[in-house]
């Protein structure tokens, strides 16, 4: 990793090179409606990424089950609208809440022991919660699915109307701003009081609670923002391809492709995990997917062992510095 | 309403099913409470023996049985290239690094089995397994037999073997003081070694069990994996004859969920049981108070 000693940024300048490529890139496609896409999944995984880095980057807590985190964001958004005849923002802001819960009810428990604990915990709660939606059929349909869910709402802005029912174009800007949000939030979590706190707990757990940080409720805490902004994504994704089925909301996925997003992209650096996402997105896509077309994230499973191996800050994470 | 042979055949059965839990959890117990190191690839070792298991049956029409060896064995050197190309290069390093290099091993697994085999899940169906043995009104599957028998033998082993032998007491040593145990002479890496590989041929030994009495898939890995790790935190980590009891209490919480509730939520006692033991008593059942 010679590269990085020569090439070297600030996290700022990073985030400002990804958004303004985030930014360009439709136009580059020349607004191709399969590969917007292909970029709109990835966007929608770069919020993920950047929530689990959250806490595992910069928490220190490594989660196996955020899929769990993205089908509650998905079926409680789709079932407050199709149900309950919710606006879909409000039922997106709402859905990422449940997320919430779902991070008090696992978090409690698990975080109480240090070590893998918690990595497991949370990988069982991502089966239980497939597993309830799979039975609970008076509420969620079970096995069938949901269908036409409907898409978001039509927004005007002055006196244009951005409608996100056929659209990709309009999909794909607001999956764009639902990242950087989910960046802001981090960002300034991070250069807070709190995220001192949880740079303590990942350096050593029990120094940092020597000198008095909370350790349990640092990590309840990143956990429950991490949750929530998976679970908007989560719901962004519903309205965004109007079917839903367990398998399809709990893929395990979710879970798999935000850590090597993360690895890939540099753990330690804050904007890298969504940088990964657009990469192996892509990868995965234009490349991996024409060698075998079942097995193709397998080339994951290589990927990660390699960069924890030989990179372990991951392919950016030298070349970004962290400020 | 349900009468009282339905509860004590469904807790008996849910006894046997317990042995067989005791072995798909042995590999990653044993490696968890000498090395402190969870293999996430542990459920993919395992489905491995029962694919390996499934070809030979379905190819030349090897009994299953006859393939337990051949199934640990190459789940074993499975293991043992995983722990010779990667896991040894980041040993000493943070914990978590362990955690996700072993995940990775394991979707790079289960992916490569969709790719080879698809993912049709794979039943090894031998006739004898479905033969009646009848105890009083009750009545149990030799298959059900069979495999409890081989599992309790397979906990037993590693167990003597830990206490026996001069190997196994080497590793015990390792686990407890590393480097007390590299001054008296004993190659601690060759230990780590070892304890690894034999973690991956448990599994693997496994895996022909679990699919003669149900079946194996590309997705069955993680969830063994996740299973096994909810028994090692119900026994207490480094006690192996506490899986046994472990096993059976999941097995017959189970057999009692499918007989009171419905089999869609079986899986549901496990994690419930697993939540309230973090709470209640993070130790488990026989490990030490720490």
């Amino acid at each position: 990793m010679k590269l990085g000693n020569f090439f070297q940024i600030t996290e700022k300048t990073a985030a400002f090179l990804t958004f303004g490529f985030v930014l360009i890139l439709p136009v580059i496609l020349s607004f191709n409606p399969y590969y917007l896409s292909v970029f709109i999944i990835a966007l929608i995984l770069g919020g993920v990424s950047l929530s689990w880095n959250l806490l595992a980057g910069v928490c220190g807590q490594v989660s196996f089950g955020h899929a769990a985190f993205f089908g509650i964001g998905a079926y409680g958004s789709s079932l407050l609208v199709l149900k309950a005849g919710w606006n879909p923002f409000g039922a997106m802001i709402i859905a990422a809440f449940f997320g919430v819960i779902g991070a008090i009810i696992i978090g409690t428990p698990a975080f109480r022991l240090r070590g893998p604990y918690f990595a497991l915990s949370i990988l069982g709660f991502a089966e239980v919660v497939k597993l309830l939606t799979l039975n609970l059929t008076w509420l969620t349909d079970g096995s069938q699915g949901l269908f036409n869910i409907p898409a978001l709402p039509a927004i005007r802005i002055g006196g244009t109307t951005l409608e996100f029912f056929i659209s990709r174009t309009t999909n794909y800007y607001l999956a764009a701003f639902l990242m950087l949000a989910i960046y802001l939030v981090i960002y300034f979590l991070n250069h807070s009081n709190t995220g001192l706190a949880m740079s303590a707990v990942q350096g050593d757990e029990e120094t940092a609670a020597g000198i008095g940080v909370p350790v349990f409720r640092t990590k309840l805490l990143t956990l429950m923002v991490s949750a929530f902004c998976t679970a908007l994504m989560g719901a962004f994704y519903a309205h965004y391809v109007h079917f839903l089925s367990p398998d399809s909301a709990f893929d395990g996925s979710w879970s798999v492709m935000p850590i090597v997003a993360s690895l890939f992209g540099g753990m330690g650096t804050l904007i890298g995990p969504s940088i990964g996402a657009l990469v192996i997105t892509g990868l995965d896509e234009f490349v991996f997917k024409h060698f075998f077309e079942t097995g193709h994230k397998l080339f994951f499973g290589i990927l990660l062992a390699v960069v924890i191996v030989w990179t372990p800050k991951g392919l950016f994470g030298k070349s970004i510095r962290k400020k | 309403m349900i009468s009282n042979t339905t509860i004590i055949q469904s807790v008996l059965s849910g006894l046997l099913e317990g042995g067989n839990y005791a072995l798909y959890s042995l590999g990653l117990a044993f490696v968890f409470g000498i090395m402190q190191i969870i293999n996430m690839a542990h459920g993919e070792f395992l489905v491995l023996g029962g694919y390996i298991a499934y070809w030979l049956l379905v190819k030349w029409g090897v009994n299953p049985l006859m393939a337990l060896p051949v199934a640990a064995l190459l789940a074993g050197g499975t293991s043992f290239l995983s722990y010779r190309i990667f896991i040894e290069r980041i040993r000493t390093t943070v914990e978590l690094n362990t955690l996700v290099l072993t995940f990775g091993i394991g979707i790079f697994l289960s992916n490569l089995y969709l790719q080879l085999w698809s993912a049709d899940i794979r039943n090894i169906s031998v006739n004898w397994m479905e033969d009646p043995v009848h105890l009083g009104g009750i009545y149990i599957s030799l298959g059900e037999i069979v495999t409890f028998v081989i599992s309790f033998a397979a906990v037993l082993f590693l167990h003597l073997f830990l206490r026996r032998t001069k190997t196994g007491k080497a590793i015990r040593i390792t686990a407890i003081d590393r480097d007390a145990a590299a001054l008296s002479g004993i190659n601690v890496e060759r230990v780590d070694l070892l304890a690894f590989s034999i973690g991956g041929a448990l599994a693997g030994l496994g895996g022909p069990l679990l699919g003669m009495l149900s079946f194996v898939s590309p997705n069955t890995g993680l969830h063994i994996t996740v299973k096994a790790f909810i028994l090692t935190v119900l026994a207490g980590v480094g006690s192996i004859p506490g899986l046994i009891v472990a096993g059976m209490i999941l097995g017959v919480g189970e057999a009692l969920t499918v007989t009171f509730v419905s089999s869609s939520y079986r899986e549901l006692f496990g994690f419930t049981l697993f939540l309230v033991i973090l709470l209640a008593r993070p130790s488990g059942l026989f490990g030490k108070r720490g």
